[in-house]
């Protein structure tokens, strides 16, 4: 577990990075919003304990915040996902399925992905943009905004994963 | 007292997750008053680092433009000089008045944009100046093609301000032609557009129309460009007109920005605690 320290601080610094010098720096439209900073928090080992998983979705969350100036807002949200993330694990995971040490584009298969991500990145969205604007008022618009952002935001996720994901299969348990 | 182990053992996640996601609560409210609170030190020294040296690499893609709005800013502020007006007063028995100094009001801070963002719903703008040089809270900040935001925090060194794209800010907007003023806000979905409000139907609006500031807050001094009037509709259980302005401002690429010091402002405002 411990060996996992080290490729977990040098994504989160990647995703940072990535996150508040390209996606939140380029400006699209006001329609596509993409996060790919949360992918921090879905990539941790599968065995991270629970309270762990909240308290670094957390503090990461706030870190994000802290680059951003949206104090609390990233928080709540990779807060909420870190709570959810062995729910959805479990739901969406077929029964006997061998687990490496965390999740692995080439070992769960990218139709896994694809629904683990989509799912929790619309979760994220939907609390940060409805929380960022404070207010139903535009509903419309929010739900087009949501949708495409998610949208982007797996798009780019994958992408980021296909990068840098092992291709290596290693056998732990 | 076992009963209450065994809770706690049983729901200690859900409680962490409770607490914590209450302390965001907490944060997030205590943040969303821009001009009561001053709000965690938005604009912090370290975020400022990072942004300046990010900014210092990209600005040389954007040399070229900086250079165009400076020659045409130039040129503009060359024609408001005294030498290319053409004097049509005569001057027959008319004292030139050399006694009466004209007093300056408004000083500018010139500052970088270090960060700025226009997709989100209150959108910040990081500038590489601050409480050193001179920034405070409450300073408006414009640009060649008109006003940009006010400052909401200070560090030593740098400062965050919010643009006209944010849903907590207002300006008023006066008509240049008729001087009739309503409030400016942003609608929340374009960055290229923002709403007018308080304009009494019976004003003669036109598509094009200019809007400047009225001068009226400390904020930026009177005339300085807002807009122009994109659309206008008229509904019949309505007293106001609703009005949509295409922002002179292009929030997609600022470069460099003029803090704006009313050194009046003191004063002024020593004048609002005296009527009340």
């Amino acid at each position: 577990m411990i060996s996992q320290i080290p490729i977990n601080l040098f994504r989160l610094v990647l995703l940072l990075l990535a996150q508040i010098l390209i996606f939140s720096n380029v400006n699209y439209s006001s329609f596509i919003n993409p996060y790919v900073f949360p992918l921090f928090i879905l990539l941790l080992p599968f065995e991270t304990p629970r309270w762990l998983l909240m308290l670094v979705g957390f503090s990461s969350g706030l870190l994000l915040d802290y680059f951003l100036g949206s104090i609390g807002m990233h928080a709540a949200a990779c807060l909420l996902i870190g709570y959810l993330r062995p729910f959805l694990i479990n739901i969406i995971t077929p029964k006997g399925t061998e687990f490496e040490i965390s999740p692995n584009i080439f070992a769960q298969g990218t139709t896994w992905f694809i629904v683990y991500l989509g799912i929790t990145m619309f979760i994220y969205l939907t609390l940060y943009f409805f929380v960022e604007a404070a207010t139903f008022l535009n509903f419309f618009f929010m739900l087009l905004k949501i949708f495409l952002s998610v949208l982007c935001s797996v798009f780019f996720m994958l992408i980021f994963l296909f990068l840098f994901s092992s291709k290596k299969k290693k056998r732990f348990a | 007292m076992y009963n209450l182990y065994q809770f706690f053992l049983r729901y200690y996640l859900l409680l962490l997750f409770l607490s914590l996601e209450t302390f965001c609560v907490y944060l997030i409210y205590q943040n969303k008053h821009y001009n009561q609170v001053a709000y965690m030190n938005m604009a912090n020294e370290a975020s400022g680092k990072v942004y300046s040296l990010y900014q210092g690499v990209s600005d040389y893609f954007y040399l070229r433009n900086y250079n165009d709005s400076l020659v045409k800013e130039n040129a503009y502020l060359r024609a408001q000089l005294l030498d290319s007006k053409y004097i049509c007063k005569i001057d027959s028995g008319h004292i030139s008045d050399s006694t009466a100094k004209n007093v300056q009001r408004y000083t500018y801070i010139t500052a970088r944009v270090i960060r700025n963002s226009v997709n989100e719903a209150s959108n910040l703008i990081f500038l590489d100046r601050g409480r050193l040089q001179g920034v405070q809270k409450q300073m408006g900040v414009i640009n060649a093609n008109g006003i940009v935001g006010q400052v909401v925090s200070v560090t030593d060194n740098y400062s965050a301000a919010m643009s006209v794209l944010s849903k907590e800010f207002k300006v008023s907007a006066r008509f240049k032609k008729n001087d009739f003023f309503g409030n400016l806000h942003w609608d929340g979905i374009n960055s290229t557009t923002a709403s007018l409000e308080d304009i009494p139907k019976h004003v003669p609006v036109k598509i094009g129309d200019t809007l400047v500031t009225s001068g009226f807050s400390q904020l930026f001094p009177r005339n300085i460009m807002i807009g122009t009037v994109k659309s206008l509709k008229m509904e019949a259980d309505k007293n106001f007109l609703e009005i949509t302005v295409n922002l002179s401002t292009n929030f997609g690429s600022l470069g460099y920005v003029y803090v704006v010091n009313d050194m009046k402002k003191v004063e002024i405002q020593s004048l609002d605690s005296l009527v009340k």
